[in-house]
């Protein structure tokens, strides 16, 4: 017991005197979306130059804009990743902390609504789309709780399947992101919308009998449902699609296939873009940071033919990355 | 010299004082243990107590209040153009100080005013370091030379030991309380100012969840309803399918083993029971989505019921598994424990085996194995990654095992971390449910606490 | 005649009644067996699961444990590697060794000189093997200019191919692999440069995003790190508030507080003790974040009911005899308990503890909000470095989109049972020592 407490208390004195330790590897926090994107970078940083590997926690993107913007100094971390653009809130809240930002845009992620390969194919358009899952719908020139429970209701030639999509749940940015392009899409073209005067929160309300299944954040988990169940759809990012091509296929939205060159190329409607926030105050101080972005932001990386399309980043288009590339690694600040 | 050193040396000096006290303790004796009060360790461990606890102590205090002091000491010492600032930018200008000294670190090109803070400030703190030092060293030193002169044989060191021992315990005990405090105080604040944009009212009784506002402010959001009662009674559901596997499960393997089964047998299959609580509860998730929830829903389908794909069933039978150790392992203890003249009594008046147990053993060993039970319980309620991966997440008020219902804890997970503002309603919901949910729980404990009182009895 | 019928009635009912009394005893007989098999069948049945569960991660995690190999015919270009012949470690170390890796791709791979046919040569190996020339190179500067044929990883999604996890037969494009880079396999597969090895990165690295360079040694280690923390802090203070509450404390309104509080806080979900850590070890007392000393307070925290308990009910179950004849023995109270109570009842302290530490092992949610669910390239040092545990990996990687992670996932989950058996094995023995029965 003795020896237990004498251990015990040099472990704790070990703990405070390890927080006063200088700290020499970047810390990244943020969303688990551009996580395996800031990982690759990081790892191939840390290989190939002499600076530590940065550590990279995956917190969400709201958890990691509040670690963030809580302050300058080592126990903060100096860069996060967002799977949206940051909030003019969480921009005062930053400021009011004295940082400054440098906003970097790293490309875009496609979501895809796929199915099981021994599924039935499916050629939806964002009216469709937004008629399935929509908690309401104008039928009749009147808003009505959602009445279709097969995909055959909605257009005969849709096959004549129970509606059942799987899809992340309302914490979520894919999930903004999918209301926000997907239904509003839909919403705003559908016919009749325009005389109910449709917009904004019928938009944006998605079914909730079932019919939408919020299915949590593991892709993987949501690949493997589908897998087991070839009558439901999975709403998820592109490079499960892509890396499970033998198992899943991804519907066409708007007669567009959810392959690289149409997202690349903005052709697919359901894509969205990624980002990466440098806190400018530890540029210098934490040893890497500039170089760091320089390697994120190096054609080898986020390029057409770098080492992040293979994870599943859809790049931005040229001249976008050029100008973006210049702007990192200028630390030009952000203004809102 | 840091203070994990200062530590040390303390450490060791009240090793020291153990020998020393010990052989003072021996010496008035000249070496025979029957003359002495106590035995000769009470008297080291009594220096090695004065020489060690008053100096950590002072230590302990000393850094916890150290920074607050040098903070004021500093500001004390800044010019008065910055005396006058809000409280702000007085906080932001000391953490350029504070960072400037530390390592480099500073919002803005340093002014010739922070660099002298930066130097005062660690100047300060190397002071304040020296002094403690000092000081913890001097105690020390003072309570090994004030314990070592009050020993003589006389000298009554077990009860004076025995008493700090005694507070040791108490402190231990009170971890726990200071851990419900932390707790409480970590989702309080929190919790308040979710109740201050929605009415405790609507969340305690509230029948629907949907938290679907808006992720960003210029974005037209559907209003999110906050009423907890359906995950609330989720939470329930799955906890009761889950103790409807592991109690009786559990209870007969506990029986088995103690009763019946050989001691080798015994000694395999409980340690081997036992991994079912420590297999990760990823996996158990895994197990649940894949492999139990499509075979419900396949077995539904072939006798024509409507099974959901997520549906309480499944999340609930793999959580019972996860527990069944608790339950068996935890209940074995109890049942071994039973003594051995009980049972003997029972077989000498011609119950057969199982009778006895019935009738004497499980009484006698009930407060045992209703602790156990409520201890799976409790680990069932608070259980989140199997809940996460094989529950759904949009919420249903339905008692209906077949239908996906969620629970509280996959809400908090979810709630915390996603994507929206760490401020938003949906993020302080989460703190609100985790109160609400420990003081749920502990109404339930506080019901089984007085029920297992009741029926408690001793038996030698 | 009239006693007999009387003597056979008498004799009819003792009859009757041994007959009832022969079926009473039969049926409770029955009663016996169906109860000893209800116990029985209870375990077969925790059994069957267990096994199953295990068997379903065994077959997902084995082939993890071996990985591909491809035989490269590797071109040390002395134009690329070292242009000004100088041999200056500085330079070789931070030399074109991608530029000489294309080099010998283009030569072994036929069809590589286009863009796509690059990429897909490319893709055959490990994306490390610039710097596994470049630590050859550095090891022996006499090899730039030669050709070595050295035995490299293949990438991830050639291992899936040579395992069988990827149908050779689906159309082209639904395999991760292409024709081109099946014909170049098939052809290398001929010439016997193909190899399956043991898996010994898996057990030396730490994470990694390439699957075939993703090791579990991070994890291991953080996991050890974190448990150790957690057993110093919570077996004590656990048995030190079992021993206070079962044998000093006054039965009042304030022990039964004490009682509640424990037994709730075994049910707040262990989320809640990483927001706990979050604000009073990470915010308060500013300890760093990812850190295993960190993790082991809060998992410490979070134990503490589980041993708390357990430890009561172990010392609930001495008998007061021992107690008394200690204490009739002129023994203190805390004598008696420390030299008597306690011994009798480490076997099920011991049992609750291993079974909390089961469940530390096994906990990802608390840490969750500590900074431990991260990506960390390195092995950690010690307890205040940023660090991983064994069930955040699997968590990761079970998240990762990548293939080849599914079954290291499985992998994973087997190194973390086996330390996990490894623990019981350790409390089977220390209660086997102890246990004794009364």
């Amino acid at each position: 017991m003795k020896i237990k407490t004498l251990t015990l208390a040099a472990v704790v004195s070990v703990a405070m005197v390890g927080a006063a330790e200088a700290r020499d590897q970047i810390r990244i926090v943020g969303s688990s979306t551009v996580f395996p994107f800031s990982t690759a970078v990081a790892e191939q940083f840390g290989k190939s130059t002499n600076f530590s590997t940065p550590v990279v926690e995956s917190t969400g993107t709201g958890g990691g804009m509040k670690l963030f913007c809580a302050g300058i100094g080592e126990d903060h971390p100096d860069v996060t990743n967002a799977s949206r653009r940051m909030k003019k809130s969480e921009f005062e809240s930053c400021t009011k902390n004295g940082i400054d930002i440098t906003e970097v845009k790293v490309g875009f992620d496609g979501i895809v609504l796929a199915n099981s390969k021994s599924g039935a194919d499916l050629d939806l358009s964002l009216e469709q789309l937004f008629v399935a899952l929509a908690k309401e719908v104008p039928q009749d020139g009147k808003l009505v709780a959602n009445p279709y429970t097969n995909w055959s209701q909605i257009d005969p030639s849709l096959p004549n399947l129970k509606i059942e999509v799987l899809g992340p749940p309302p914490t979520s940015g894919t999930r903004d992101a999918f209301i926000e392009i997907a239904m509003e899409g839909g919403c705003k073209t559908l016919a009749g919308a325009k005389d109910l005067e449709l917009s904004g929160k019928a938009c944006h309300a998605i079914r909730e009998d079932g019919v939408f299944v919020e299915a949590g954040e593991n892709d993987n988990l949501i690949v493997q449902k589908l897998e087991a169940n070839p009558d439901a759809f999975g709403i998820f990012g592109f490079s499960f699609l892509d890396q499970n091509s033998d198992k899943v296929k991804g519907a066409s939205i708007a007669g567009t296939a959810p392959e690289f060159e149409a997202i690349a190329a903005g052709e697919y409607p359901v894509s969205r873009s990624l980002f990466f926030y440098v806190k400018q105050q530890h540029v210098g101080v934490i040893p890497g940071i500039k170089e760091f972005v320089t390697a994120f932001t190096s054609d080898s990386a986020w390029g057409p033919d770098g080492y992040l399309v293979d994870k599943g980043l859809i790049p931005l288009p040229d001249a976008d990355r050029a100008a973006m590339a210049k702007q990192a690694q200028g630390l030009q600040s952000l203004s809102m | 010299m840091n203070s994990l050193i200062l530590v040390a040396v303390l450490l060791l000096l009240s090793a020291i004082g153990y020998q020393f006290g010990r052989k003072r303790a021996l010496a008035g004796t000249g070496g025979e243990i029957r003359g002495l009060h106590s035995l000769p360790g009470y008297y080291g461990a009594y220096v090695a107590l004065w020489c060690a606890l008053p100096a950590l102590l002072v230590i302990a205090i000393w850094l916890s209040a150290q920074g607050g002091i040098v903070d004021s000491l500093l500001i004390a010492g800044l010019p008065a153009s910055a005396q006058t600032l809000s409280t702000g930018e007085l906080s932001l200008l000391l953490s350029d100080i504070r960072n400037l000294a530390s390592g480099d670190i500073t919002s803005r090109t340093p002014s010739p005013m922070v660099l002298a803070a930066a130097e005062r400030y660690n100047d300060l703190r190397s002071t304040g370091f020296a002094a403690m030092v000092v000081v913890g060293l001097a105690l020390g030193m003072a309570g090994f030379f004030f314990g070592w002169r009050a020993i003589n044989p006389e000298f009554r060191a077990r009860p004076r030991v025995e008493r700090i021992v005694h507070w040791a315990l108490i402190v231990a005990s009170a971890i726990a309380i200071l851990t419900t405090i932390g707790i409480v105080m970590s989702l309080l604040f929190e919790s308040i100012r979710f109740f201050s944009r929605v009415s405790p009212v609507e969340f305690l009784f509230g029948l629907n969840w949907s938290p679907q506002t808006a992720l960003r402010a210029e974005q037209v959001g559907s209003t999110g309803a906050f009423g907890a009662v359906p995950i609330f009674a989720g939470t329930f559901l799955i906890t009761i399918i889950a103790m409807l596997v592991a109690v009786p499960v559990g209870l007969f393997s506990a029986i088995y083993m103690a009763e019946y089964a050989s001691p080798r047998f015994r000694a395999i299959i409980k340690p081997i029971l036992e991994i079912l609580a420590g297999i990760p509860t990823v996996v158990y998730g895994f197990f649940a989505a894949l492999t139990i929830a499509p075979f419900f829903r396949g077995f539904g389908e072939s006798i024509g019921l409507d099974v959901a794909s997520e549906s309480a069933l499944a999340a609930g039978v793999v959580m019972g598994i996860m527990i069944i150790p608790f339950v068996s392992s935890l209940s074995d203890d109890v049942i071994n424990a039973v003594p051995q003249s009980l049972r003997d009594g029972s077989f000498a008046m011609g119950a057969t085996h199982s009778e006895t147990i019935r009738q004497v053993i499980i009484p006698a060993a009930l407060p045992g194995i209703v602790g156990s039970v409520l201890l799976a319980t409790s680990r069932a309620i608070g259980e989140t990654m199997i809940v996460v991966m094989a529950a759904g997440l949009a919420s249903n008020l339905t008692a209906n095992p077949l239908e996906a219902v969620t629970t509280v804890t996959v809400q908090i997970v979810t709630l915390l971390v996603g994507d929206q503002e760490f401020d938003s309603s949906k993020t302080l919901a989460a703190f609100a449910l985790g109160l609400v949910l420990f003081v749920i729980t502990l109404c339930l404990n506080v019901i089984a606490l007085s029920v297992v009182r009741k029926y408690r009895e001793k038996y030698d | 005649m009239t006693d007999i019928p009387a003597n056979d009635a008498t004799n009819d009912a003792e009859a009757r009644t041994r007959t009832r009394e022969a079926a009473l005893i039969r049926k409770r007989y029955r009663a016996e067996r169906r109860f000893r098999m209800y116990g029985l069948a209870a375990i077969l049945a925790a059994l069957g699961m267990l096994t199953v569960l295990l068997v379903s991660i065994v077959s997902a995690g084995l082939p993890a444990f071996t990985t591909t190999q491809i035989a490269l015919d590797l071109n040390f270009d002395a134009g690329d590697i070292d242009p000004g012949g100088s041999r200056d470690p500085a330079k070789l170390a931070s030399a074109n060794y991608r530029g000489a890796l294309l080099k010998s791709l283009r030569a072994e791979f036929p069809g590589s000189e286009t863009r796509q046919g690059r990429r897909d040569a490319l893709n055959m190996i490990s994306n490390n093997v610039p710097f596994v020339m470049r630590d050859m190179v550095l090891a022996d500067p006499f090899i730039i200019g030669t050709t070595q044929r050295v035995w490299v990883k293949s990438s991830a999604d050639i291992d899936q191919l040579a395992k069988g996890s990827i149908d050779r037969t689906l159309p082209e494009s639904d395999r991760r692999v292409d024709n081109r880079q099946l014909a170049w396999f098939e052809k290398l597969e001929r010439e016997e440069r193909i190899r399956t090895v043991f898996n010994s990165t898996f057990f030396t690295t730490a994470d990694s995003r390439e699957p075939e360079q993703a090791g579990i040694l991070g994890a291991v280690i953080g996991s050890a790190l974190t448990l150790i923390i957690t057993l110093l802090l919570s077996f004590p203070v656990g048995v030190m508030a079992a021993v206070y509450l079962e044998e000093f404390a006054p039965k009042n309104r304030w022990t039964d507080l004490i009682e509640v509080n424990i037994n709730n806080l075994a049910a707040v979900p262990s989320i809640v003790f990483g927001l706990l850590g979050l604000a009073v070890f990470l915010n308060f007392f500013g300890l760093p974040r990812s850190a295993p000393v960190v993790g082991g307070m809060v998992l410490a925290l979070m134990t503490l009911p589980t041993i708390i308990i357990a430890s009561r009910a172990a010392l609930k179950a001495v008998p007061p005899s021992i107690r008394e004849a200690a204490l009739g023995m002129g023994a203190s109270r805390l004598q008696t308990v420390t030299h008597h109570v306690l011994p009798l009842a480490m076997p099920g302290i011991l049992t609750g503890t291993i079974i909390g530490m089961a469940q530390a092992l096994g906990e990802t949610a608390p840490l969750l909000m500590i900074g431990m669910v991260a990506f960390i390239v390195d092995v950690p040092g010690g307890f205040t470095d940023p660090a991983t545990v064994l069930p955040v990996q699997i968590f990761l990687w079970a998240d990762a989109p990548e293939r080849a992670f599914v079954e290291r996932t499985s992998a994973a989950i087997m190194v973390l049972l086996t330390f996990l058996i490894m623990m019981n094995l350790f409390a089977v023995l220390l209660r086997k020592k102890f246990e004794r029965r009364w």
